[in-house]
């Protein structure tokens, strides 16, 4: 038999690759990016001079970052949303009815398709003169045709369209695997009770996916703060839609104002964190 | 939709009004295919716009969801306008490293956090969990400036670029170690038997043995969901890749194909529209045969 202090090498030694490629790719980079952000970088010969708290002072002072922060925050809108219609979507499939692998297999297709396919395709729905409103136009919601994506009132919320198409799939199989985990007798038995479906509902299935409810939430809100690989593609900023990671993006990739960037990155790293020490004191009082 | 989920999985033996079955039973198969329809109508009417040899199709509401003059043409245009097969190679040897690279890797660590003890086990795993909560997308510049390094330093000491920008590694290397894989691998540990490690123990086994040959596989449904996970991330990734990598040998599907298709060459939609359904196509493929997986894999992470 072996002693603990010789697991305790082998533990570390398996351990190592894991720690050792996030520390590099990780770890490294928010500490890097927290450096970044008080000096200038030049991406010509790689060199970061100091320059104290003035992009702060910048950010503090442009608009376009205000906006930016408020659009993050609108979006976050769309996950009570998205977690709704996916615990509902997986009460629908969680049968075994006829058909049932097909329609899971049909409303998982926009998760496994790239942000970037998938948005071209949502671009011709949104054209001005697309599919989006020719529906609305026969079925007379509207008058004449729209550019959904480029009026700067609606835009945004197009974008949240997008993110509910795309990731509703996904939320809906995390819901499936917590719905299928609960014993069938239970059921049953409120039936024979005589509890209807929307009582059932309420009384059995909410407070036994509760934990999934938890998780996805959480995951969800992290993405949707996150959000900026839909503004890539389907507006470039355009019409109002910087979203706070779109912009550091922008600062970064056009710009090449990585200094800039990085504060702007240091910001969000500060509200994604915040808001996980809030969600956590939420789960650990539920627990 | 909301009414539809009347209908439960569960078997009543109560009798119920057969006509009142018949409609929920209805109620609940029209909300399936009203939303199969919202999932789906995008590539449905891209693969209808893209068989139609008439470029006008496209503006033909609702008649556009049949094709007109149906053709591979487009498709046969794409084939040499875009280099799809060059794309689609490079997703391939990407994705391929990327998955032994995370199965390994979360095998490995996912091992001692679930069955060993040792100090520091529980400041380690909140270590990995909390990279969960951080901005990822915040390393985009770092990560670029440490390939950037990384290359110059490579082609410094070896002469030609080990890894660095417009490599393939570059797009690998950051996401082999996630805390997803390591936190599957670890619930899936978790749940196999003391005995089985027990036994092999007295046996004379080393710890390696031990994971390989007893945890691993048993643990095959885990590892074929954390793969299929892995693949599909590292087929769809395209910031971080389209950051790195500017060769467009080099390029995948997913940086490419957009590339491509929304670019200044790009004038015919319809071709847009055959690449569209090319580029799915694969994803769609794999799915079909692996996606029971999907559902089974997830049940270790969600308990």
């Amino acid at each position: 038999m072996k002693t603990s202090s010789s697991y305790t090498a082998i533990a570390y030694l398996f351990l190592a690759p894991a720690l050792i490629l996030m520390g590099l790719f990780t770890f490294w980079p928010v500490g890097y990016n927290a450096y970044l952000a008080f000096n200038d970088y030049s991406i010509v010969d790689a060199t970061a001079t100091w320059n104290n708290f003035e992009h702060f002072k910048y950010l503090y002072h442009e608009e376009l970052f205000h906006d930016a922060l408020k659009n993050s925050l609108i979006f976050l809108l769309v996950v009570p949303v998205l977690q709704v219609a996916a615990l509902l979507v997986a009460k629908l499939v969680n049968n075994k009815l006829p058909g049932m692998t097909f329609f899971r297999a049909a409303y998982y297709i926009p998760v496994i398709t790239a942000v970037p396919i998938a948005g071209v395709a949502w671009l011709n729905v949104y054209r001005y003169d697309g599919l989006l409103s020719w529906f609305l136009k026969t079925i007379g919601i509207i008058q004449n045709d729209v550019n959904w994506l480029g009026e700067p009132e609606i835009a945004i919320y197009m974008v949240m369209v997008f993110t509910f198409w795309k990731g509703i799939g996904y939320y809906m199989v995390l819901y499936l695997a917590g719905l299928q985990a609960i014993p069938a007798e239970v059921e049953e038995a409120a039936i024979l009770d005589g509890a209807n479906a929307w009582q059932r509902f309420w009384k059995i299935t909410v407070p036994m996916v509760k934990p999934t409810i938890l998780l996805c939430t959480l995951l969800s809100t992290i993405a949707a703060l996150k959000s900026f690989q839909e503004v890539v593609v389907l507006t470039r900023g355009q019409a109002d839609t910087y979203t706070a990671l779109y912009y550091v993006y922008a600062q970064a990739f056009t710009n090449f104002n990585f200094g800039r960037a990085s504060a702007a990155g240091l910001v969000i790293t500060f509200f994604c964190v915040l808001l996980a020490i809030v969600q956590f004191r939420f789960f650990g009082e539920k627990k | 939709m909301a009414n539809s989920q009347i209908v439960g999985s569960v078997p009543s033996n109560k009798p119920l009004f057969a006509f009142r079955k018949v409609f929920s039973l209805l109620a609940h198969y029209a909300g399936l295919v009203a939303f199969a329809i919202f999932t789906c109508f995008p590539f449905l009417w891209a693969l209808s716009v893209a068989l139609s040899m008439d470029p006008s199709n496209i503006w033909l509401f609702p008649r556009s969801f049949l094709p007109t003059d149906p053709g591979v043409g487009w498709f046969e245009r794409v084939f040499s306008e875009i280099k799809f097969f060059t794309y689609l190679g490079n997703s391939a040897i990407i994705s391929f490293w990327t998955i032994v690279g995370a199965v390994v890797v979360s095998i490995l660590a996912g091992y001692p956090l679930a069955r060993l003890r040792f100090p520091g086990r529980g400041l380690i795993f909140i270590a990995i969990i909390a990279t969960m909560m951080l901005p990822q997308e915040v390393a985009i510049i770092p990560n670029f400036v440490t390939f950037k390094h990384l290359g110059d330093l490579s082609e410094a000491v070896f002469g030609f670029k080990v890894t660095g920008l417009n490599t393939y590694s570059a797009a690998v290397l950051p996401y082999v170690s996630t805390a997803f894989g390591i936190f599957l691998m670890k619930q899936a540990f978790e749940q196999i038997p003391q005995d089985l490690i027990d036994a092999a123990r007295v046996d004379g086994a080393t710890e390696m043995q031990i994971l390989w040959r007893v945890m691993v596989p048993v643990s095959a449904p885990s590892i074929a969901a954390l793969s299929i996970f892995t693949l599909v991330n590292a087929w769809n990734e395209f910031i971080w890749t389209g950051i790195v990598i500017q060769d467009k040998l080099k390029m995948p599907l997913s940086v490419g194909m957009f590339n491509d298709l929304t670019g200044p060459f790009a004038v015919s939609t319809s071709m847009v529209m055959a690449g569209i359904v090319l580029s799915i196509v694969p994803v769609l493929i794999f799915f079909a045969f692996t996606q029971r997986y999907f559902i089974s894999g997830l049940d270790g992470a969600v308990k």
